[in-house]
């Protein structure tokens, strides 16, 4: 195993980018493992950007991801995955994003224009080392609503490549956040089956 | 709560909160503030359990001095804060040093924010401890974050000095394994005051025995184990770190894969072990400083080296080497070594792309402070840009973003304050309109003086409270004039306070009413004298939290009356998260999962095209 194995969660407030840091703690600790997690929260409540820094290892590391060493980037967001990507994405970076849109607000009158997902997609891939595009907007909202993108995401994340976690394991750890019967669990088990 | 010896995981700040316990504290008084809050927080939960007094005190001057009354009368007392509550508290610490603390013990702990993540500015708060000359211990780690408050605690109780504990936003919300020591229920009796706790009529030889004290502790740093040693005895660079930078430098030095550099970190850092620095400096030809904000330690280590026989060569902020001012992270530190060690970096170079649109902050859907920051604008215009708003602390603050509505914003209080000054001004040709802005915390926290001062003076300005009727900013902590409040709790009303100041004049309106809220506030500062507006305000999140959400309400864009790319004012202007241009039909649309259904975009529509709709 890679010692650190980083994820960094990048989102916007209100997201459940601190739930997904927490999940994939617990179930690293219940791995044997020792988890270390930085959130960067102060404005999550305010609609800002919001990262979560998880260090897997058998030692503790630093609560920051330093650039380019970032496993696995999950994105809840298309533009915040390519913020994260843009500072911290190197050559062992896998990127598996979620391809709905939260607009920005524009500041002090200067509109600035969402850019094309293509052309988010293109960059990412310029910065990754492999990128996943997810588009979860219609099961989820059969499921229930967006607010299940996290767990979504973390299913499809132990389909899509290697984590010193097991997808048992997040399971596991999500069920015993949320229950078994949550329509986290649905959404994370949706997720397991997104393999492309 | 985990038994003892079990490792469970915890942030930093809980970890601290956690040695409190096993500390046996007893007494909490704090302030919320970024990133301090869940310190009280925690304990708080924890207090009916345990037998402890947790307050949210109105400000952290009065934290403290709760607390220091609390240590006289024998009761362990913890006062958490943010650097920039220190400030407030600084007046009370530089008696209370002299004066010296109760049997109880009294623990400060004051979490800096580097960067200014969620703060106002960027300070260093260690140099309290410098001035207050009091000892000062900075943890490095979750584990030492909770095992350094039985410790600090230990010094406090033994030495009757007030001990401070300095954490970063880095080690306070971030989490790690924390091995659990035991948390003994204690059972304390207040006891009698110790006597002469005051510093008259000779403060003087009170600082003297001050500093006896300090030598003392001193003494007990330099034969602690906190602090770590070099391993061997020619090292080709020695970093000097302290606080959450001590793993920065591990790792950068992991990532380099470099010899002979090793990590001498401090925990205790004020008064310097000067015995354990001046050994580690002998083992070296080169010395890097790594720590958080101002080079504290650094000046200390700098100044200490001048005694000694042979000066090692030292790189730190002093000199350039690291950044002085932001956060301290594994990257700064790697770039720095391989600067001294003349190291290349294979780095990727630096992604600029114009599609990186920033994603600034606002306020939330529904919340009615833009409500009141659309009525400024309304009302600047009809005063011609002659206004000026003062504003001050909490989400309210996020003003200066919003079409740059506010026009000052400096510390909690400052607004009510500088508009006193302002209100003055006419005298010396000052013809802009002047309002100030606060929010109900911090009305109570440090307002009350400035808005006396106002009416005293006679100065001409309109102050303006944004009532939520919570913390909003720091997590809906219960403050005096809140609605709700915890049993034994007495509310205070704004509205009692202001109308006893007597106020030229008073009124009071709902804040989700934008009409009455332009024309309220326009006809206001037209007045002459002292004005003050008490704007019953909503916090959506607060509602979102007590209420169920109303169901069966949506509103729509109606796009034969939308006038779309020509006009743009609830896009651009309003700037509601739930609103959203839709560039493909090229005209805005309500964002169902955002909007809370408060209306207030209706009245912003000049044409009428955006509709209550029942479903």
């Amino acid at each position: 195993m890679q010692d650190p194995f980083n994820i960094l969660v990048a989102g916007v407030g209100g997201q459940g980018n601190l739930v997904c840091g927490r999940i994939l703690a617990e179930a690293a600790i219940q791995s044997g493992l020792r988890p270390v997690v930085g959130d960067t929260f102060g404005a999550s409540r305010r609609g800002g950007s919001v990262l979560t820094h998880l260090r897997i290892g058998t030692t503790d590391w630093g609560p920051l991801i330093p650039k380019g060493e970032v496993d696995i980037l999950l994105g809840l967001e298309p533009l915040e995955a390519l913020r994260a990507a843009a500072k911290f994405a190197g050559e062992r970076t896998v990127a598996i994003v979620s391809q709905t849109k939260i607009p920005t607000v524009v500041s002090n009158n200067e509109p600035a224009e969402y850019p094309a997902i293509e052309r988010i997609i293109e960059s990412l891939n310029k910065l990754c080392k492999q990128v996943f595009i997810l588009d979860a907007e219609e099961t989820l909202t059969q499921i229930g609503s967006m607010k299940m993108l996290n767990s979504y995401i973390l299913g499809a994340m132990g389909s899509v490549t290697q984590t010193p976690v097991s997808l048992e394991g997040i399971r596991e750890s999500l069920e015993s956040l949320f229950g078994s019967k949550s329509a986290n669990i649905v959404a994370f088990d949706e997720g397991a089956n997104v393999v492309p | 709560m985990t038994p003892a010896n079990a490792e469970t995981i915890l942030s930093g700040n809980e970890a601290i909160a956690r040695g409190a316990l096993e500390a046996g504290v007893a007494f909490c008084a704090s302030y919320p503030g970024t990133p301090s809050t869940e310190i009280a927080t925690t304990l708080q939960k924890m207090s009916e359990e345990y037998g402890i007094y947790v307050e949210w005190s109105v400000n952290e001057k009065v934290a403290l001095e709760a607390a220091a009354g609390a240590s006289w009368a024998g009761i362990p007392a913890l006062c958490s804060m943010k650097s920039l509550g220190l400030n407030v508290a600084s007046d009370f610490l530089l008696n209370l040093n002299l004066s010296g603390t109760g049997k109880g013990g009294l623990v400060i702990v004051v979490c800096d924010d580097p960067r200014g993540h969620s703060s106002s500015n960027e300070q260093d708060s260690r140099f309290y401890a410098k001035a207050a000359q009091i000892p000062l211990l900075e943890p490095s780690t979750y584990q030492e974050a909770k095992d350094i408050v039985p410790f600090a605690f230990q010094l406090s109780q033994k030495h009757k000095v007030p001990v401070l504990i300095r954490s970063t936003t880095r080690l306070s919300h971030s989490r790690g394994l924390v091995s659990m020591g035991e948390d003994l229920k204690h059972i304390w009796t207040a006891r009698p005051l110790p006597e002469n706790l005051f510093n008259v009529p000779s403060p003087h030889l009170k600082h003297r025995d001050l500093l006896d004290k300090i030598e003392r502790i001193r003494d007990v740093f330099d034969n602690s184990s906190w602090n770590t040693k070099p391993t061997s005895k020619d090292v080709d660079l020695l970093i000097i770190s302290s606080g959450i930078s001590r793993r920065y430098s591990e790792e950068a030095i992991h990532l380099l894969k470099v010899k002979n550099i090793e990590v001498v970190n401090l925990v205790t850092t004020y008064p310097l072990p000067r015995k354990v620095i001046t050994k580690a400096l002998k083992k070296t030809r080169r010395v890097l400083f790594s720590e958080e904000i101002d080079p504290f330690v650094e000046e200390e280590v700098r100044s200490l080296a001048l005694e000694l026989d042979e000066i090692p060569e030292f790189y730190g902020k002093k000199n350039g080497t690291v950044p002085a001012f932001g956060e301290m992270t594994t990257d700064v530190m790697l770039e720095t070594i391989a600067k001294i060690l003349k190291l290349k970096l294979t780095r990727r170079e630096q992604f600029d792309s114009d599609i990186l649109i920033p994603r600034p902050l606002t306020f939330c859907a529904g919340c009615t402070h833009r409500n009141f920051y659309w009525a400024v604008r309304k009302v600047r215009k009809r005063a011609n840009d002659k206004l000026v708003v003062a504003g001050d602390i909490g989400c309210y603050s996020l003003g200066v973003f919003y079409d740059r509505a506010m026009t000052t914003m400096q510390a909690m209080g400052s607004g009510i304050g500088v508009a006193s000054g302002l209100g003055q001004l006419e005298r010396f040709g000052f013809d802009s309109k002047v309002i100030a802005v606060a929010g109900d915390s911090t009305f109570f926290h440090a307002c009350i003086p400035g808005l006396i001062n106002a009416k005293h003076k006679g100065a001409n300005l309109t102050f303006v409270i944004l009532d939520n009727e919570t913390t909003a900013m720091t997590g809906f902590q219960t403050h005096p004039g809140a609605v709700h409040q915890e049993v034994n709790l007495k509310r205070v009303k704004i509205e009692e306070i202001v109308k006893a100041i007597e106020p030229d004049f008073y009124a009071r309106s709902d804040a989700n009413n934008i009409p009455e809220l332009v024309d309220l506030l326009h006809s206001t500062i037209s007045k002459d004298g002292l004005k003050v507006l008490l704007l019953d305000s909503v916090c959506r999140l607060e509602v979102a939290r007590r209420e169920p959400a109303v169901e069966g309400i949506s509103y729509r864009i109606n796009s034969d009356l939308c006038k779309g790319e020509k006009c743009l004012i609830c896009v651009h202007d309003f700037a509601c998260p739930a609103i959203n241009w839709d560039k493909a039909v090229g005209h805005p649309e309500i964002l169902d999962q955002l909007c809370v259904q408060c209306g207030a975009c209706v009245a912003v529509c000049p044409y009428d095209a955006i509709k209550e709709e029942r479903v």
